[in-house]
């Protein structure tokens, strides 16, 4: 704009802004709490046994018996989908935990490090950006012998470069803050002037990131298994949940539909609240109507 | 202009080395002795050996990493042990149908997230917005795998709409020339096997798609937001051009600057994501090769499938850089 | 006099989460075929607003009142109406001429663009760029016609825009801070070339600036804007010699002046403009004001004439003047 003509307060359309977004991501909330619950207490809720193979009960359409119908081995898709929860979301947790101490680790070394070490390691991360994180994933697992083990570890060990980079950026930034100039005034030690003030302070960008990222890692951990790199049968992983029922869709849509869209469900909820906590985390972001 | 795509391809070679360290530690980390694979099952002590020192594993790492690259210089991906044919050929079999799936999964990506992005900028906050922005919630959390199941299910096995799996109808074929089965049948200038072939690529095309049309929307409407706020196009508008002018020529041409970027990287990505899609729709291309290869313990192919996947993803990766460089003209001639 | 645009009662309105707000409160305003108007007043008194309000570009605020083109109402006008006007009938300059320029576009599709827009063949639209170009000053206009915007210096640059606004030989001009983001060497340049092209063009020219000093030598007519409202209007030379309003004498002695010598710095009114939101009550200059009576706290100030053409909204120039004529 020319000049500052507009007055300095936000500014938002005349027309009434569309409510729904706010009433999806209270329901986004909901639901990713109510995923998280179901892995812990999912086997414990579950109907039937998730593993009981019955195969007088083969392919049975959801019916109240059934509400996900049975698969082909004739094991309840409801029970197996409460209890591939909580191995998918632990796999989750498992490659963002992995890869998140790494990334701190490496990302703070970065920023501390001197020149040479922040050369290295950031090369290093070009190299682990410049793939797609499921191609190595899969030779990784591959080479280490098909389970979800392997998919976890493979997953984690391509994941770390993009917090790594995130948190030497954010380890930069806060150096330069006032508040930490002023602690190294009084003679704060290095180390504890890091975990202290430093760290801390990072950690709430790096929280978004990590919740944003948790859709993707479901959907890859589900590919690999679906693929059949990561979770092996009889396990319950969601993907794995798809995968047996690929070769029935024609006479069993449900076992290949249901924990599809639990997958789906699950993504979508975390994608909104990552984005929800974007926003409140970059007050910038607010009137803009983005994300 | 110079400088920069030098600094390009400095930084290409140093990926690819890193790629190619990469997939040579994947093959140490392999359970099991290459050596006695490589002698046979009922090999002797004495053949193992003489296999290991055939195959140089009992030479020092670096030696073996030297020899390793000087393979790969040479086009060399080593012998599949399900085929047992070179994996160069192999893979030179498989490409051209990843090639074409992935070209029309992009065309399906612009065609359809292109006009979801600008609609979405250009009518910001309401209906149109809310529903582009509703489309792309589900296609950045569909996996692609189900979506793909789903739509075959539907549209091939219950309304029939477009055929179940394979690239060609039974009974049609074209004759080969560059092993894009489209492509073929419109230089034998057969309409009839053009028609059956685009039928088959349609659904895996909008499979693939989906989710990089999330991400190419929802960057389009975030960028087109900027660009549309911004003076020039206040002045667009003053000079009594169009509401559409305004959109396309100052805003979406503005856009698609940074837009590019992404857009080309998706390339690379897509080629990685036919793992997820081609066994399911039976398309014998890299992706489906990938995964007969875990299934068949035939690593050596599953590593060579990577670094290719990993190689054309870094050259893709260059590409946009130059298609960058000709969309901004201030980068264009800055530092020639 | 028939006007050519006349503005009356104009408030905008802009919806904020804290509900509405109002950036320009009822302001009048005539510019006669040909007339030069300047409409004054400091960063955030709302003069940029109007401009776009005029043309109708300010999609997202509520604007009622009357703005009229030779009669034709452009205010909740048709956008094919308003479409007809913008850049054929108004051309329009804005401050920055780097943001103003669209740096993917070449320049020579810029400046051409008003012309295609109404179907004006490209050979010729292309050749009466190139001409006025030229005759603007840039030099190898003809060469530099496929070059883009960062390739211009910034006075080459605000050249372009002018060019662009008054390619379609509009009747009104209105330049919004033409001059501001330039060197002090080019703003002259500039001016003095807004100046010769619009009186070989007899284009009505509203020049929207913060700076009286500009002023002076370029417009007949001086309307003074105070946090989205009119204070003060008149002739040019009422204005500069016997202004009215508190608002309009500061702002006159801020401008340096070449037949006086100051002693040290010029002297500048304290405070700033309010916020439309936080406008007070009363006369919205009060607070700054150095003689203030009761009534400026409470009543806005009524826009009185004072002399042919003169008109003023203060109480203590109103009531001075009563005084007056009562002895």
């Amino acid at each position: 704009m020319a000049a500052p003509p507009v007055p300095p307060v936000p500014l938002v359309s005349r027309r009434r802004r569309l409510r729904v977004g706010d009433w999806l991501e209270r329901a986004a909330v909901v639901v990713a709490a109510l995923v998280i619950l179901v892995a812990v207490v999912g086997p414990f809720v579950a109907p039937h046994d998730p593993y009981r193979v019955a195969l007088d009960q083969s392919l049975q359409p959801p019916s109240a018996e059934h509400w996900f119908g049975t698969d082909a081995d004739g094991r309840d898709v409801f029970s197996r989908v409460l209890a591939g929860a909580r191995v998918t979301l632990l796999a989750t947790f498992v490659v963002i935990a992995v890869a998140t101490v790494i990334g701190v680790v490496l990302g703070t070394a970065a920023a501390l490090g001197g020149r040479i070490v922040d050369e290295i390691l950031m090369r290093i991360c070009d190299i682990g950006l410049s793939f797609p994180a499921m191609i190595l994933a899969l030779g990784l697992a591959a080479a280490m012998g098909p389970s979800l083990e392997s998919a976890v570890i493979a997953l984690a060990l391509t994941w770390w470069p993009g917090y790594a980079r995130l948190v030497r950026t954010l380890v930069r930034e806060t150096l330069h803050a006032e508040y930490v100039d002023a602690a190294r005034s009084i003679g704060m030690s290095r180390w504890r002037l890091i975990t202290r003030h430093v760290l801390p302070n990072s950690l709430d960008t790096l929280y978004v990131q990590i919740t944003l990222d948790v859709a993707a890692v479901i959907l890859v951990i589900s590919g690999l298994s679906f693929v059949g790199v990561g979770a092996q049968p009889p396990s319950a992983e969601w993907g794995a949940l798809v995968a047996a029922g690929r070769n029935n869709v024609v006479n069993g849509w449900w076992v290949v539909a249901l924990p599809g869209a639990a997958i789906a469900l699950t993504a979508i909820a975390f994608n909104l609240v990552g984005d929800r906590l974007r926003v409140r985390n970059d007050p910038t972001l607010g009137n803009g109507g983005k994300a | 202009m110079l400088r920069f795509i030098v600094r390009r391809l400095g930084l290409m070679a140093l990926v690819l080395f890193g790629l190619a360290a990469i997939v040579f530690l994947m093959a140490q980390v392999v359970p099991g002795d290459p050596a006695r694979t490589a002698a046979g099952r009922n090999a002797t002590a004495e053949q193992v050996a003489q296999a290991r020192e055939r195959l140089g594993l009992d030479e020092p790492l670096l030696v073996q990493f030297g020899r390793h690259l000087s393979r790969l210089a040479h086009g060399d991906l080593g012998t599949s042990l399900f085929t047992s044919r070179p994996i160069t050929a192999d893979l030179a079999d498989v490409l051209p149908a990843s090639v074409e799936l992935v070209l029309a999964a992009m065309l399906v990506n612009l065609l359809v997230a292109v006009p979801l992005g600008v609609i979405s900028a250009a009518r910001r906050g309401r209906a149109a917005d809310l529903a582009a922005r509703l489309i792309v919630m589900f296609g950045a959390a569909v996996p692609v795998f189900w979506l793909g199941l789903m739509l075959q299910y539907l549209l091939a096995a219950q309304w029939q709409v477009f055929p179940l799996t394979g690239r060609l109808s039974f009974g049609v074929s074209v004759p080969e020339r560059t092993g894009m089965v489209t492509v073929d049948a419109l230089l034998a200038g057969d309409l009839g096997a053009f028609s059956d072939a685009l039928a088959h690529l349609v659904l895996p095309a909008v499979t693939l798609a989906a989710p990089f049309v999330a991400v190419v929307a929802r960057t389009l409407r975030s960028t087109m937001i900027s660009a549309l706020d911004r003076d020039f196009v206040t002045l667009a508008r003053a000079k009594g051009a169009s509401e559409w002018r305004v959109v396309i020529r100052h805003g979406l041409r503005n856009a698609l600057v940074p837009s590019s970027t992404i857009i080309g990287m998706q390339l690379g990505w897509m080629l990685s994501s036919t793992v997820l899609v081609e066994s399911i729709f039976g398309r014998p291309g890299i992706g489906a090769y990938a995964v007969n290869a875990v299934l068949q313990n035939d690593l050596f192919a599953v590593v060579a499938v990577v670094l290719v996947i990993g190689v054309a993803f870094v050259i893709a990766n260059f590409l946009v850089d130059l298609v960058h460089l000709w969309l901004d003209p201030q980068l264009r001639r800055a530092g020639v | 006099m028939t006007e050519l645009l006349t503005v009356r009662d104009l408030r905008v309105d802009f919806d904020t989460p804290s509900g509405p707000v109002r950036v320009i409160d009822g302001l009048d305003l005539t510019v006669a075929p040909g007339e030069r108007v300047a409409l004054v007043g400091e960063s955030g008194s709302g003069k940029s607003v109007t401009a776009q309000a005029i043309l109708g570009l300010l999609p997202t605020a509520r604007v009622t009142g009357s703005v009229r083109l030779d009669g034709q109402e452009l205010v909740g006008a048709s956008r094919r109406i308003l479409r007809q006007v913008r850049g054929n009938r108004i051309g329009l300059v804005f401050q920055d001429p780097l943001s103003s320029l669209n740096p993917v576009m070449t320049i020579g599709r810029q400046v051409m663009e008003p012309l295609l827009i109404r179907g004006v063949r490209r050979a010729e639209a292309r050749r009466r760029a190139i001409d006025l170009l030229a005759r603007l000053g840039v030099r190898d206009a003809a060469r530099r016609f496929d070059d883009y915007p960062h390739q211009f210096s910034g006075g080459m640059r605000q050249r372009v825009v002018i060019a662009i606004a008054v390619i379609a030989e509009p009747d009104l001009l209105i330049a919004d801070e033409p001059t501001t983001a330039l060197d002090v060497r080019i703003q002259a340049q500039v001016l003095s070339l807004l100046d010769e092209i619009a009186a070989e063009r007899r284009m009505a020219v509203l020049l929207i600036t913060h700076d009286l000093g500009i002023v002076a030598g370029f417009a007949q007519r001086v309307v003074v804007m105070y946090a989205g409202r009119e204070v003060e209007q008149g002739p040019v030379d009422e204005i500069f010699g016997r202004a009215r309003h508190p608002y309009t004498r500061g702002l006159l002695a801020a401008v340096p002046r070449i037949d006086e010598r100051h002693q040290g710095r010029l002297p500048t009114i304290g405070g700033q403009v309010p916020t439309p939101a936080q406008r007070p009550d009363g006369c919205a200059f009060h607070p700054r004001c150095s003689s203030t009576v009761d009534a400026c706290r409470s009543e806005v100030p009524l826009l009185l004439p004072r002399a042919a053409a003169h008109r003023v909204a203060c109480h203590v120039a109103t009531r001075h003047a009563e005084q007056v004529t009562e002895v």
